[in-house]
């Protein structure tokens, strides 16, 4: 496990004795298979607080601050993500937590910051159960800046049947991810909802590199549609095994498929499909951050930088407006959420997740990803 | 009736996978009674071997795939002189080489992550031969992938070669009377040595190339080497230490699991393969083909 300070921080902290500093903690997945995303979070969490702090840090009720990220790799392990969360809690005392960007991590993390009153606004956690539990009860301390998983399927069950006009859908999934049985749930529901059928549901455990026997089977059904809901890499192989097999129906997937890599990975296989995602890439509203991170970091900025910048900007707003840094006070402002983010319009709705928050679709096209429709929620 | 085609192409071209894998567990085997766990691992080097000296080097695709099998070759016998050959002067127990082979694994797999990275690469297909381009080869409603095709016959030819060189040679003959008893072989004036060597060349010779072919089908990444342990277990199923036998575990091991995962579920796959494993060593411990029941590792 690795700690890491601002470097910024330690020069601002010697620079002047008088002004105070606020921990904000942060974790996810340095190592690992999703270690992309993880490092972009922490990149741009530290270049963020290397921003605060160059203006004197974030003025807190007539006070200035310096913004200090204490960050630990969970490597994108439950386990590891409730150990680091406990120390970050009890040993470093953060006064707020960023990140958690899986479900799977989000979900049993939950119930410790609720236990410590400390609030924990999630980037990229999209199922339901992060902030509501099983029994309808809310986890008071636990916010996201990322719309849910039954609204993400929602947006690509409409879009599939009422705009390209599908009327069967296979679906492939990976058994072992509450993610991707989640959003899998909820596209069906929709789906039927809507009229369409579902053909066919076949799964992969994973780590399992080939798909040609699930997808087989998807054949066989002949579906017009087939939505995936992996990530990037996983969607990749598939892509291209399904091409392999001579399958040529269109392929929409989830906010796990946006990523740098996953073009280079998929080849032609992915030419004209479809994606839900949390933003345009080349929109307005994300171009300041884009450019100041590519000329930072030389990277482009993945998803998960744009969604954690949102969060951490919520949790700065929200001490702002509260005129406090105490967890507390922190958490009552964030209920009463309401900013514009790069992601979009975040008002934090009584689930404490945001209502209303657009989905982007996103076609692929070559070497890109062009952005095709906006969705607002309908009910 | 389609479906059971196709499923059947698709087994078998993850069998002849499996099956140059294990050809390198199944050799080694035979010589020095012990699973070279790090087998795996040359497996991984041997992927990025190859996909290094095509886009770093600009080779064309024959030379990388030659480069691959050359570097990969040399490291299974660095291998063997620097982890198993003071094991063996020291006559340590079979156990001993277990934990050095696994222990080399963790090693050459992790300054991969470290040194590279953890994030998989594709072969680009532009940089492959002009047949590797085109769309999948069609006959009806049979599809069957260019990338398989040529797997197959790359691990046709290689392992008939194989098979003519241990029966029909005299250096085969040598690596035969070593496998049978090392000690009476070296009395008749064969250098168990050399045969170790000579092993461990052709085992990791095999396993650059299973690794370039294994990277086109899929992608190159680190932690391949998990994935090769399917191939021992199809080694164990056909009968450690004989070549058919790697060759047959590995044909049915994937066609079971893609039947399985095909008319059942995805969830079932291992728990099948599995069962009929067990129940296949309780039968036969030694495996369809296997001779020697004792010191199954």
């Amino acid at each position: 496990m690795r700690k890491l300070l601002c470097g910024t921080l330690m020069a601002a902290a010697a620079l002047s004795l008088n002004a105070q500093s606020v921990k904000i903690g942060w974790f996810g997945p340095e190592t690992g298979d999703s270690a992309l995303w993880g490092q972009a979070e922490l990149a741009t969490v530290q270049m963020m607080a290397e921003d605060y702090n160059a203006k004197g840090g974030i003025t807190v009720g007539g006070k200035k601050y310096k913004v200090e990220i204490v960050a630990y790799d969970d490597k994108g392990d439950s386990v590891e993500a409730v150990n680091v969360t406990k120390r970050l809690i009890s040993q470093d005392k953060v006064v707020a937590i960023v990140g958690a960007q899986g479900s799977g991590e989000a979900i049993p993390v939950a119930p410790i910051v609720n236990e410590a009153k400390i609030p924990l606004v999630c980037s990229t956690a999209t199922n339901p159960k992060v902030t509501v539990n099983d029994n309808g009860s809310i986890n008071a301390f636990v916010f996201r800046a990322c719309f849910t998983d039954p609204y993400q399927g929602k947006v690509a069950a409409y879009f599939a049947n009422q705009k390209l006009g599908k009327k069967k859908a296979a679906i492939f999934m990976t058994i072992d991810d509450p993610y991707s049985t989640g959003l899998s749930q909820f596209f069906k529901e929709s789906f039927e909802k809507l009229g369409g059928k579902v053909v066919a549901e076949v799964s992969y455990t994973s780590g399992e590199k080939d798909f040609r026997a699930p997808l087989t089977k998807i054949k066989a059904a002949n579906p017009d549609v087939i939505f995936i809901p992996a990530y990037y890499n996983d969607v990749a192989l598939a892509a291209k095994q399904a091409r392999e097999l001579g399958i040529k129906t269109l392929l929409l997937g989830g906010d796990g498929w946006p990523s740098d890599n996953l073009i280079s990975l998929a080849g032609k296989s992915l030419e004209g499909c479809l994606f839900v995602n949390h933003l345009d890439f080349d929109g307005a509203a994300a171009k300041p951050m884009r450019d100041e991170y590519k000329k930072k970091y030389n990277k482009n900025a993945e998803l998960n930088s744009y969604m954690v910048h949102d969060a951490l900007a919520m949790v700065v707003d929200a001490m702002q407006r509260a005129k406090s840094v105490e967890p507390v006070a922190i958490q009552k402002a964030l209920t009463t959420c309401d900013l514009q983010g790069i992601t979009g319009h975040i008002k934090i709705g009584p689930n404490h997740d945001p209502v209303g928050k657009e989905a982007w679709l996103i076609k692929i096209v070559g070497p890109d990803m062009k952005f095709q429709e906006k969705f607002a929620a309908k009910d | 009736m389609d479906q059971f085609l196709q499923q059947l192409v698709n087994g078998l071209s993850i069998g002849v996978i499996y099956a140059l894998m294990a050809v390198g567990y199944s050799l080694v085997y035979s010589i020095m009674n012990f699973s070279n766990f790090a087998h795996g691992s040359v497996i991984m080097l041997g992927a990025y071997f190859g996909f290094y000296a095509l886009t770093k080097l600009g080779v064309p695709f024959y030379v990388a795939f030659f480069i691959a099998a050359m570097a990969t070759a040399t490291i299974a016998v660095i291998l063997e002189r620097l982890a198993y050959k003071p094991l063996r002067d020291r006559r340590a127990p079979f156990l001993y080489f277990i934990i050095t082979a696994m222990g080399a694994s963790i090693f050459i797999d992790n300054s991969v992550i470290a040194t590279i990275g953890p994030t998989p690469k594709t072969f680009p297909t532009e940089l492959l031969p002009t047949f590797f381009q085109g769309d999948p080869l069609e006959w009806g409603a049979l599809t069957v992938g260019r990338v398989d095709i040529a797997i197959f016959l790359v691990a046709a030819t290689c392992l008939a070669l194989l098979m003519i060189f241990i029966d029909f040679t005299k250096l085969g003959k040598a690596i035969q009377a070593t496998a049978y008893n090392m000690k009476a072989s070296a009395l008749m004036g064969i250098n168990p040595n050399f045969v170790i060597i000579l092993v461990f060349a052709i085992g990791g010779g095999l396993a650059g190339m299973a690794g370039v072919l294994y990277g086109m089908k899929y992608q190159v990444f680190p932690q391949m080497s998990a994935i090769t342990l399917k191939s021992f277990i199809a080694a164990v199923f056909g009968g450690l230490g004989s070549l058919p036998g790697a060759l047959l575990g590995s044909v049915l091991l994937a066609l079971i699991e893609t039947f399985v995962s095909g008319y059942l579920s995805t969830q079932y796959r291992d728990l099948f393969a599995f069962i009929i494993l067990i129940g296949m060593l309780v039968v036969r411990p030694s495996g369809i083909m296997g001779k020697d029941a004792e010191d199954k590792a």
